[in-house]
């Protein structure tokens, strides 16, 4: 048996319909599956994602992403060694806050590159970073979605959408979606999904900070 | 309209629970090398994209 880790959490009592297996002062949720389960199915990632909504309605924790498993507490403990410190000072600056997600579709999807076309890998990857990077939207939109959901960070994803990923107290949520349908009206044919809440996803990874 | 909206729901919880948050010491990337969750993922950030723009316009 093995557990598929959801993500890393304050307190013990946070965790509730999955297990709490300790990690230094942090406790990781995670649900047990069989070892010979495959990650890809569908009905697993359905159930993580139930169980990581209901994890989040209790209380904010730190989401890793889908595919961490461990089969022992001293595992888990190993593998998440590095982090703990920097996850627990997340936690306890953002006890009261969630992220919300502004996806916009860029006017125009930047064609993706060709690997056909290249020599090396390393050339490919950089040509597919730079076609991420060139996606790009309205100045304008930019400045109002950063006014309705709050100063963020602006993520490229892929060669068609950009987002605004902030974060927002829980007692603020219903504010941003009324902002988000109030952005709605103002932009028309900008077409963008205001999502949210989610555990701390992008302010936790070390590398979009 | 129901319909798109709890789909496009779905795919963004999936898209956020596969890409999104901590990776552990590369430990994702190892354990989903199962090709066909890579492309699962591939076709949710495309779906997602196209999804956000039926809803738009209606």
């Amino acid at each position: 048996m093995k557990s598929v880790v959801i993500g890393a959490h304050l307190r013990r009592d946070d965790i509730e319909g999955a297990d709490a297996i300790p990690a230094g002062e942090l406790f990781l949720s995670a649900l047990p599956v069989a070892d010979d389960q495959p990650l890809g199915d569908r009905e697993l990632l359905l159930r993580v994602a139930r169980t990581r909504a209901a994890l989040l309605d209790r209380a904010t924790f730190i989401a890793i992403r889908y595919g961490l498993t461990v089969s022992s507490e001293s595992e888990a403990k190993t593998k998440c060694a590095a982090h703990l410190e920097h996850w627990r000072a997340l936690l306890e600056r953002h006890r009261d806050d969630v992220e919300m997600t502004l996806k916009v579709v860029a006017p125009e999807r930047v064609a993706r590159p060709d690997r056909r076309e290249f020599t090396s890998g390393a050339e490919y990857l950089r040509a597919l970073h730079a076609a991420t990077n060139a996606v790009d939207v309205d100045a304008e939109f930019r400045t109002a979605a950063e006014q309705a959901i709050g100063m963020g960070r602006w993520l490229h994803r892929d060669q068609a959408s950009l987002e605004l990923a902030a974060l927002v107290a829980r007692d603020a949520v219903e504010r941003v979606r009324a902002a988000g349908e109030e952005l709605k009206r103002r932009f028309p044919g900008v077409p963008f999904l205001l999502s949210g809440p989610w555990p701390l996803e992008v302010f936790a990874d070390a590398h979009s900070e | 309209m129901n319909e798109t909206l709890e789909e496009l729901s779905l795919l963004e919880t999936l898209d956020h629970l596969l890409d999104r948050g901590v990776v552990v010491a590369g430990e994702a990337v190892v354990s989903i090398g199962d090709v066909d969750l890579l492309y699962l993922g591939l076709n949710i950030v495309l779906a997602n994209v196209d999804a956000v723009k039926r809803t738009s316009k209606r």
